[in-house]
């Protein structure tokens, strides 16, 4: 009886501690994906089973911990479809509808296996908390729980390269406990300023069963933009922010 | 020995996968900085068949003098856009123009749908002038606040409308706390025999504003049109997301004066109806686990006509029709005509209306592919259009939809009265 309860306090004790780390972890992950501020540019491309393909180019800008826009620049159908989010909140313009409207995170604006909060991902640490951690020889696993019911996955598992503070691999799962997708993180590569992060992420979903959608970054680079930006009335006007 | 060769022949073949793998991605954001000179936009093929509706009074005002039980429509539209920038400023332009090719005659539209000079001196500021389409309101279907706009056609609601020429501005102010944004849009709309002069009264400078607010993660607007080319008019609207899956929302506007002319069966005006009028909207939509979307909305048109005052118009046609028939004088249609044009006729002239959209994203794992079902209905007559939809957006800038109409309802109700009882639609849209 005595060993139950010593084994039960020591994990009491030893669990916030774990989450305390998996956090601070969260964080330096965070920091080392991308600066708090950025631009970027990314590539997405659906993979069909049959191979068959379809890409979308995008510009990006984020600044703080939960405001990013996201614009499209090709193909000519999508071109100038932008999209913002602030923290839980997202809008979609669409410039043949004229006006801003309200989508949600579960959305996917591009089709395929990404949906709207992989594409205007915020930080981690905003959305999810570190519940525990685990280590194997090369990596920390992580055990994330969203903050809000609001958030679009329930859960993540997360692999850190121990030496490096960067993802290799991310599994979401629903509140049902299902998985609904696996992202995986490759090819490390020097953006310049610092910067030094997987250059794609790979994703596929058992439910989209022979379906791959990857995400290829290029430009990422610091910057630092006034709020105005990242407001309703500034999304028919994002191309204005490319150099 | 015969296994190592193997194992080391599956190793090479594993590099060399991989190699090929890393190959095929590759991204060079060189190849998408921005250019002075832009230019866009889509060219669209379309085809309508009609079967028409021989009994509806629109068919008898349209169709007296050709009856037929069919109708074929193609039509070819180009929409082109361009963008020249020179610093700050920036000029606009999206034009229309579009054939139509029907049974009975060969039809043209060439305008612009924008043309505008901005200038953006700072984020926080814009300043416009020109033709621009401004689009107010979070309805979906409808916008009761839409106070200086065209239309909008809730069977296309997504659909680029034409702009009024106009001056504008737009100040935006961000703040930290439970106020997130500020933004305020005046708006000044001149209207003469030359320029907007299909928006209302001539010879008055319109003046309007909306103030727009993102307070405690809600969109709120409020809206304002000044007494002019029509009557002062004021609103507000609101969106707000419940959860990561459900957004709702809501217009309310008020129109201090409206006017309408009310006929009985014989065609005399009864009454030249003047009043204030409230209209209001109210929306959800809901994204299922299975991305089943769901838009529900419901709509009171204030300035509508009623149920009574709609079958009154509705004898009205026929015996303006019989009488044509009797002894071919059409005068009685033509006055029909005129006032169908003036509210009968106008797309949703009733009191109350509710929408249904029901869309399913990539059924069956097929990419792309978004079948659809829309309702409108009159609630007050309970008539309906109901139109199931297919679209396919498969091949990179091009975008396929087919799309039928069924539209039900007896006579003396909105869509049983409509010139078609049913259509099929094919459209071919190319991005360029």
């Amino acid at each position: 009886m005595f060993r139950v309860l010593l084994a039960t306090l020591l994990l009491a004790a030893a669990l916030p501690a774990g989450a305390a780390d998996g956090n601070e972890i969260l964080r330096k992950v965070d920091r080392n994906l991308e600066p708090e501020s950025y631009e970027m540019y990314r590539k997405l491309i659906n993979i069909e089973p049959d191979g068959r393909k379809k890409e979308f180019v995008l510009y990006s800008v984020k600044k703080g911990r939960d405001k990013v826009v996201a614009l499209f620049l090709d193909p000519p159908s999508d071109k100038g479809r932008a999209t913002l989010r602030l923290a839980e909140n997202m809008w979609l313009y669409i410039p043949n509808v004229g006006k801003p409207v309200r989508i949600t995170s579960l959305q996917s604006v591009v089709g395929g296996v990404f949906n709207n909060a992989d594409i205007l991902r915020v930080d981690y640490a905003v959305e999810y908390n570190a519940e525990g951690i685990a280590e194997e020889k090369d990596s920390y696993i992580l055990a994330l729980k969203a903050r809000t019911g609001e958030v679009a996955y329930d859960r993540l598992k997360m692999w850190v390269d121990r030496k490096l503070l960067l993802p290799t691999r991310i599994e979401a799962y629903a509140t049902s406990g299902l998985l609904i997708k696996t992202l995986y993180f490759k090819d490390i590569k020097d953006f310049g300023g610092g910067i030094r992060r997987p250059a794609v992420v790979e994703t596929d979903s058992p439910l989209y069963k022979g379906h791959r959608s990857v995400m290829l970054y290029s430009q990422l680079k610091k910057r630092e933009f006034p709020d105005e930006v990242f407001t309703l009335n500034y999304l028919s006007r994002v191309e204005d922010l490319r150099k | 020995m015969i296994l190592a060769r193997a194992l080391t022949a599956g190793l090479a073949l594993l590099a060399v996968g991989g190699a090929w793998g890393a190959q095929e991605f590759t991204f060079d954001a060189s190849e998408f900085q921005r250019k002075p000179f832009e230019l866009g936009g889509y060219v669209e093929f379309k085809q309508q068949h009609f079967t028409l509706n021989q009994d509806g009074s629109i068919y008898l005002l349209n169709f007296h003098q050709q009856p037929r039980a069919r109708l074929d429509q193609s039509t070819l539209t180009l929409k082109p856009e361009g963008k020249v920038r020179a610093g700050a400023a920036s000029l606009n332009v999206r034009a229309h123009l579009e054939g139509d090719w029907e049974t009975r005659a060969f039809d043209r539209t060439v305008r612009f749908d924008e043309f505008y000079l901005s200038y953006k001196p700072s984020p926080g500021l814009t300043l416009d002038a020109g033709k621009i389409p401004l689009k107010w309101g979070k309805g979906y279907a409808w916008n009761p606040v839409g106070f200086v706009e065209r239309t909008k056609d809730p069977n296309d609601p997504d659909l680029a409308r034409e702009g009024f020429t106009m001056l504008t501005a737009d100040v935006i102010r961000n703040f930290d706390g439970a106020l997130r944004t500020v933004a305020f849009t005046p708006v000044v709309l001149p209207v003469s025999s030359d320029m907007n002069n299909d928006f209302g009264i001539h010879d008055h400078i319109n003046v309007g504003a909306k103030l727009y607010l993102l307070y405690h993660d809600s969109d709120i607007d409020f809206l304002f049109l000044n007494n002019g080319s029509r009557s002062r008019r004021f609103g507000v609207d609101f969106s707000r997301n419940l959860g990561s899956n459900v957004e709702i929302h809501g217009e309310w506007a008020r129109i201090e004066d409206t006017q309408r002319q009310v006929t009985d069966a014989t065609g005399k005006v009864i009454a030249v109806r003047r009043a204030a009028a409230t209209s209001f909207l109210l929306g959800l939509r809901y994204l299922t686990e299975r991305d089943t979307t769901w838009i529900v909305e419901y709509y009171r048109n204030g300035s509508g006509f009623t149920e009574p005052e709609v079958q009154a118009f509705s004898h009205f046609v026929d015996n303006a029709y019989m009488q044509f028939t009797a002894n071919g004088n059409n005068a009685a249609l033509s006055r029909a005509a005129n006032l169908a044009r003036s509210g009968y006729g106008r797309p949703n002239p009733g009191r109350n209306y509710l929408y249904l959209r029901v869309s399913q994203k990539e059924p069956f794992d097929v990419l792309y592919f978004t079948p659809a079902l829309t309702v409108i209905a009159n609630a007050d007559d309970r008539s309906t259009s109901v139109a199931p939809e297919l679209l396919y957006t498969g091949f990179t800038n091009i975008e396929l939809r087919l799309r039928a109409f069924f539209l039900n309802g007896g006579a003396g109700t909105e869509f049983g009265e409509r010139q078609n009882s049913r259509r099929i639609e094919l459209q071919a849209r190319l991005y360029f």
